[in-house]
C-alpha cells in the first residue's frame, strides 16, 4: 500500500467517513448550514487521505533522540510538559485546551518531527478520540427531539445541545492532553525520562525494570518482524485458524528465545559484579531562561484563563 | 426494500462501523486527557496498594528474576504493539497481561503492567499519563488478578490445563474490558440512566471487538505457555511455574 500515490486503505476510509460524522455532530446547530457539513467532510478526508503510521514505537524513539529540544534539561520537560497537561485537564470550556494542542503541536513540528509526519502520528489517536465521542454524543431514546435524530430499532438516536456541549469539552482536553504528551515523548528520550524520575527519588527497582525493558523492546520487535517474515515467507498467516496458531508458536518462541537470552546477559552481568543495580551515565543540560519561557508562558496564559472561567 | 428499510439499513451498517473502528488499534486503554482530574487521582489511589505489594514481592525475588521479568515486560509491549495479520480484518492484538499474571504472579504482573503502560503512553501514544491510574487498575490489577484466580482456581478443580489456560486468559480480558466500561461510566454517567445506564451504553460500544479478542486472547496464551514449556522449561522451573504443574 505504501508505493501507491493515494494509499487509502477501505478501513481509513471508513474510519473518515465516521469521523466526519462526528464532526458533523458536533458542530450542528452553532454555525451557519453548509459549515458543518463541509467541515466535516474537509475533517474525514484528511484523515482518511492523510493515512497513519505503523510502527510508530521506533518513529517516535528516533525523533525524540533527533529532536532539536534534546538538550533542552529533561526535567524542565517533563515539569513542564505535566504542568500543561493538569491544568489542560482542570478546563471547563473548550477553547484553551484547542490553544494548548496548537502551541505543543507547533512546538514539537519546530522540534524536528515536522508538520506531515506530525499529522500521521496524530491521524490514529485523534481518529480514536474522535469516533469515541460517538458514544458520548449520541443517545437513544423512545422519542426525538433534539438537534437531530435518527430513526434507529424502534425509537431514535438523538443528539442533544447538552452531550454536544460534553462531547466538545472531553474532546477538545483530550486533544490538548495528547499535544503535551507528545510534546514530551517527541522531545524526551525515554532513558533521560528514566534519569529525572530517578532524581525524584521514584523506587529504584522499578526503574531498573524500565531501563532492561526500554532496552529489550527494540531488540523484540526487530526479531519478532524477522520472525514474521520468516512465518509468513511459508505460509504461516494463510486463513484465520492457521494464522492465529502461527502467531501463538511466533510469539512463544519469540518470549522462549527471550528468556534463554536473559539467562545468559543474568550470568554476564553476576561474573561482572552485578550486586542488583544498574547505573548508567546520563548528559547534563543546563536549564535555560529562554526554555523555562517555553513552558511558563503558555502555562500563565492557562492559569489566566481559569481564573476568567475558562 | 422500502425507502425506510433502506435508510434503516444504512443506518445500522454505520452504526456497526462507529462500534467497531474506535478500538482498532487502542485495545482498551482510556485515552490521555479523557478523565477528568478527580478521576485521574483517585484511579491512581486504589492502584498504590497493589503496586506497594508488588514491588515488595519484586524486592525479595529481584537478583534472580530480574531479566526474566524485563523480558516478560518487553514482550507485553511488543505484542500489545503487533497486530494478528488476517485474524478479523487487521484489528486484534494480544494483551499479554493475563500471561504475565498466570507466569509471575499478580502482584509481580501490577509493576510490570504500570512500567509497560508508560512505555505504551510515551512510545505509542496508547493510553495517557494521566490516565495512566485507571489504565493500571484495569489491565495492571483487575484483569491479572482475576486471571490468575481462575487459573489456581482451575487446577484447584482438576480441569485440564488447556482449560484452564484459556479460561484464565479468557476471563481476564473480559474483566478488564468490562472495568474499563465501569471507569468511563462513572466519569461520565448519562443523563437518564446514570452510571448504569452509561455502563451498559460503553460495553455495549466495545463488546463486538472485545468479545472476540478476549477468545483470541485465551488461544493464544495457551499456545505460548505451551510452547514455552517445550522450549525454556528451565527458566518457567526458575520462576517457579512449571514445578507446580508437576505435581498434578
Amino acid at each position: 500500500m505504501r508505493g501507491k500515490i493515494l494509499n487509502i486503505e477501505p478501513l481509513s476510509l471508513l474510519t473518515g467517513a465516521l469521523a466526519a460524522l462526528v464532526g458533523w455532530s458536533l458542530l450542528a446547530g452553532s454555525l451557519p448550514r453548509p459549515w458543518p457539513a463541509a467541515l466535516a467532510l474537509a475533517l474525514g478526508l484528511a484523515l482518511a487521505l492523510g493515512g497513519h503510521s505503523h510502527g510508530s514505537a521506533v518513529q517516535i524513539d528516533r525523533l525524540a533522540h533527533a529532536s532539536r529540544w534534546a538538550d533542552m534539561n529533561a526535567a524542565l520537560k517533563t515539569l513542564g510538559c505535566c504542568g500543561l497537561l493538569v491544568l489542560t485537564l482542570c478546563c471547563r470550556t473548550p477553547w484553551p485546551p484547542l490553544g494548548v494542542f496548537v502551541y505543543t503541536a507547533a512546538l514539537c513540528m519546530a522540534g524536528g518531527a515536522g508538520v506531515r509526519r506530525y499529522l500521521g502520528l496524530m491521524a490514529l489517536p485523534a481518529a480514536f478520540v474522535l469516533l469515541s465521542a460517538a458514544a458520548l454524543l449520541w443517545r437513544w431514546a423512545p422519542a426525538p427531539g433534539g438537534l437531530a435524530d435518527l430513526p434507529l430499532a424502534g425509537g431514535w438516536l438523538v443528539l442533544d445541545a447538552a452531550s454536544q456541549a460534553l462531547a466538545r469539552l472531553v474532546l477538545a482536553r483530550a486533544l490538548g492532553a495528547l499535544g503535551c504528551l507528545y510534546l514530551l515523548s517527541l522531545s524526551t528520550p525515554l532513558p533521560e525520562l528514566l534519569a529525572v524520575l530517578r532524581q525524584a527519588h521514584a523506587p529504584a527497582l522499578l526503574l531498573d525494570l524500565a531501563v532492561l525493558i526500554y532496552r529489550y523492546i527494540f531488540l523484540m520487535l526487530d526479531t519478532a518482524a524477522r520472525m514474521r517474515v520468516a512465518a509468513a515467507s511459508r505460509l504461516g498467516y494463510e486463513g484465520a485458524g492457521r494464522s492465529l496458531r502461527t502467531t501463538g508458536l511466533v510469539y512463544a518462541n519469540l518470549l522462549g528465545r527471550s528468556f534463554a537470552r536473559a539467562r545468559a546477559c543474568q550470568q554476564a552481568m553476576e561474573s561482572r559484579g552485578w550486586e542488583g543495580q544498574i547505573r548508567f551515565l546520563t548528559r547534563r543540560h543546563p536549564v535555560r531562561a529562554g526554555h523555562i519561557a517555553l513552558f511558563a508562558a503558555p502555562a500563565a496564559a492557562l492559569l489566566a484563563a481559569l481564573a476568567l472561567g475558562g | 426494500m422500502t425507502k425506510q428499510e433502506k435508510r434503516f439499513m444504512a443506518l445500522s451498517l454505520a452504526v456497526a462501523g462507529v462500534l467497531i473502528v474506535p478500538q482498532q488499534a487502542h485495545a482498551m486503554h482510556i485515552m490521555e486527557g479523557y478523565l477528568p482530574p478527580a478521576y485521574c487521582i483517585a484511579w491512581g489511589a486504589v492502584c498504590l496498594p497493589f503496586l506497594a505489594a508488588g514491588l515488595i514481592r519484586l524486592k525479595k525475588a529481584a537478583r534472580q528474576q530480574m531479566l526474566l521479568l524485563a523480558m516478560a515486560g518487553a514482550f507485553i509491549f511488543v505484542v500489545s504493539s503487533l497486530k494478528i495479520p488476517s485474524v478479523f480484518g487487521s484489528c486484534s492484538h494480544m494483551t499479554g497481561t493475563s500471561l504475565a499474571a498466570i507466569l509471575f504472579g499478580p502482584a509481580s504482573a501490577a509493576v510490570l503492567g504500570l512500567v509497560v503502560l508508560v512505555f505504551q503512553a510515551l512510545l505509542l501514544a496508547h493510553g495517557g499519563l494521566t490516565t495512566l491510574g485507571a489504565n493500571t487498575f484495569s489491565m495492571g490489577v483487575a484483569g491479572p488478578l482475576v486471571a490468575w484466580g481462575v487459573y489456581k482456581l482451575c487446577r484447584r478443580l482438576r480441569a485440564g490445563r488447556k482449560v484452564s489456560l484459556f479460561l484464565a486468559a479468557a476471563l481476564g480480558d473480559l474483566l478488564t474490558y468490562c472495568v474499563t466500561s465501569l471507569q468511563l461510566a462513572l466519569a461520565y454517567p448519562s443523563a437518564e440512566g446514570g452510571v448504569l445506564g452509561s455502563a451498559v451504553q460503553f460495553l455495549g460500544v466495545f463488546a463486538p471487538t472485545q468479545l472476540p479478542l478476549a477468545i483470541i486472547e485465551g488461544i493464544l496464551t495457551v499456545l505460548v505457555i505451551l510452547g514455552l514449556e517445550s522450549c525454556a522449561a528451565p527458566e518457567l522451573r526458575q520462576i517457579g511455574f512449571l514445578k507446580e504443574a508437576h505435581h498434578d
